[in-house]
């Protein structure tokens, strides 16, 4: 089990079907540690649906998702959470009264440990961990470039903040694969910029990242590998400039030619 | 005005003053007041109780003095069968406790309206098994209790007793419920209001979490159900009624959802005024109450719909 394969996550014939529609279907994909790997597709293809399996909101009909060797298909949020997965969402989810630090601080509840005791009795152990609770929060957030918005309320934050923030709060919780929902929609060029340098950061810390993203751009200029849906099926895969060259990938963006 | 609402001294000053005034009122004959002092406080513990499941954790309870109930009749029962008082209260507490998380368990998979809705049915369910219990509760004739007198040395009259019981009951309340706001608990909690399933994304045993503050709710209006009960010495059915549930939940969102001095004033304000209305006024004003807790609550409704003291969130310190 151990040494079989080195692959960060795995996922084997996975399937998530909703009565009739096959939202995904037949997926087979490797990603191996400190890549950036981005899934592309036309809209509807099941990007977000393979996402959402991935990180257990819906339990998949079939299939594997091996995760550090592991299987995790199926198993409770905070579980996955809690063994190296965090995400990001494509229609921002903050806690919209919480300030952006407390907002990165809940992202350390996984990692930390003390209930109702400690706090109520404010123990040595509790006013440690929460001590390192905000220290950890404050970095991130110095990471992520908003340390002087950490009293702002997080649905007070621009947007584009507050897609940082959510990076940030999912870093929090120390993951090995870091998955973003479409981080750069609604950007304009230069905040698209700065969030591909933001990635590439996140990157270096030694975290891999799968993404789901429509600007070609930033595909093009971030990925290391691309893999492509549709209707549901991985169609393609490869480098980034293999992947726009292939036949089925136009065929799926653009249609037939002649058709 | 802000900056001495949170000055660190305000709170004990409050204390003080409010130990202070059973006392007063004793000199200037106002007694009735001291009285009206215990019931506000009463449901500044409910309130206090019914924020973690409203105001942290965002669940909707529109049954909550069933609860309530449930304290007084552990205390009444248990002080029947020869319970020394704080071993019933302690018995109140426990027995609210268990069956809150019995409750919970069965009905935290739904939200909002069909939580709402669930928990008013669980309230009036309650009152009328009490009501109709009658080898256990005595039914609509309600209960008697031997009086419990523990605080005799500090005054002889019973209300300035409970009054000062209630009081350090609200005091060890809030202190509780502020320190485990500002825990990694609370922030879970508040998570879970905010974004169900982003919370759930960030590591947190959402269900677990819910039935944490539903329970917890529930030590608090067991604490008040007994203090009520061996105050009155006596307990029926008739105080248990469904309006009793939507006065603590005015009186949380009334203040301000998630915030302790909110339901603080929340109570005063809605429990307090109509009895001081008859007080100063007539005893015919009584009868006007609802039209003035209604005119309450679309004003602040209008005018100020975070609730009077809403929540603050705190300030963390970004140098350095």
């Amino acid at each position: 089990m151990t040494k079989k394969h080195s692959f960060l996550l795995e996922v084997k014939d996975l399937a998530q079907h909703f009565g009739g529609l096959k939202a995904v279907d037949q997926v087979n994909l490797c990603i191996n540690e400190g890549e950036i790997v981005s899934v592309i597709g036309p809209n509807g293809a099941g990007k977000t649906t393979f996402f959402n399996v991935r990180t257990g909101v819906y339990p998949g009909t079939r299939g594997e998702s091996v995760f550090c060797g592991t299987e995790i298909r199926g198993k409770h949020c905070h579980d996955i959470v809690c063994r190296g997965v965090a995400r990001t969402f494509q229609n921002i989810r903050l806690f919209a009264n919480m300030t952006s630090l407390e907002n990165v601080m809940v992202g350390r509840h996984g990692r930390t440990s003390q209930f109702l005791l400690g706090p109520l009795l404010r123990t040595k152990a509790f006013k440690q961990e929460e001590k390192e609770i905000e220290h950890m929060a404050k970095e991130l957030l110095e990471f992520v470039g908003l340390k002087s918005l950490g009293n702002e309320l997080a649905k007070n934050l621009p947007y584009g903040a507050q897609r940082k923030l959510e990076i940030a709060r999912a870093l929090a919780s120390e993951p090995k694969l870091l998955i973003l929902d479409e981080p750069t929609a609604g950007m304009n060029p230069t905040e698209s910029q700065d969030l591909v340098t933001l990635v590439r950061k996140v990157r270096d810390r030694g975290v891999t990242v799968l993404l789901i993203e429509h600007q070609m751009r930033v595909v093009m200029d971030i990925s290391d590998r691309v893999i492509v849906f549709d209707y549901g099926v991985k169609i393609a895969e490869g480098k980034p400039k293999e992947v726009v060259a292939n036949a089925r990938v136009i065929e799926a963006y653009l249609g037939k030619e002649g058709a | 005005m802000n900056k001495l609402l949170h000055h660190k001294w305000t709170p004990w000053v409050l204390l003080a003053l409010a130990a202070a005034f059973p006392f007063v009122a004793g000199a200037i004959e106002a007694n009735y007041l001291v009285r009206v002092g215990g019931v506000i406080g009463l449901f500044m513990l409910l309130g206090l109780g019914l924020n973690f499941t409203l105001g942290y954790a965002g669940l909707f309870d529109l049954g909550f003095i069933a609860f309530y109930a449930v304290g007084a009749y552990t205390t009444a029962i248990a002080m029947k069968a020869g319970a020394p008082g704080a071993l019933a209260l302690v018995l109140a507490v426990l027995v609210t406790l268990a069956v809150r998380a019995l409750l919970g368990l069965t009905i935290l998979r739904l939200r909002g309206d069909y939580l709402a809705v669930v928990t008013m049915g669980f309230g009036e369910i309650a009152r009328l098994t009490i009501n109709n219990l009658d080898s256990l509760t005595n039914g609509p004739k309600g209960m008697q209790l031997a009086p419990w007198r523990p605080l005799g040395f500090l005054s002889a009259d019973p209300n300035v007793q409970y009054y000062l019981m209630i009081l350090a009951a609200v005091a060890v309340s809030c202190v509780a419920s502020r320190r485990l706001e500002d825990s990694r608990v609370g922030r879970a909690w508040i998570a879970i209001r905010e974004d169900e399933i982003a919370a759930r994304l960030s590591g947190i045993p959402v269900r677990e979490y819910k039935l944490l503050a539903f329970t917890l709710s529930a030590a608090f209006a067991g604490l008040a159900g007994g203090l009520f009960a061996q105050w009155e010495q006596f307990v029926t059915p008739e105080s248990f009624v469904f309006w009793e549930s939507i006065l603590v939940v005015s009186i949380v969102v009334l203040g301000g959802m998630g915030s302790i001095p909110g339901v603080l004033v929340g109570a005063l304000v809605l429990v307090g005024f109509p009895p001081l209305m008859q007080w100063k006024l007539s005893a015919d004003w009584i009868n006007y109450r609802y039209l003035f807790f209604g005119l309450i609550l679309v004003l602040v409704t209008l005018f100020r719909p975070q609730g009077i003291l809403p929540s603050s969130r705190r300030e963390a310190e970004l140098t350095s």
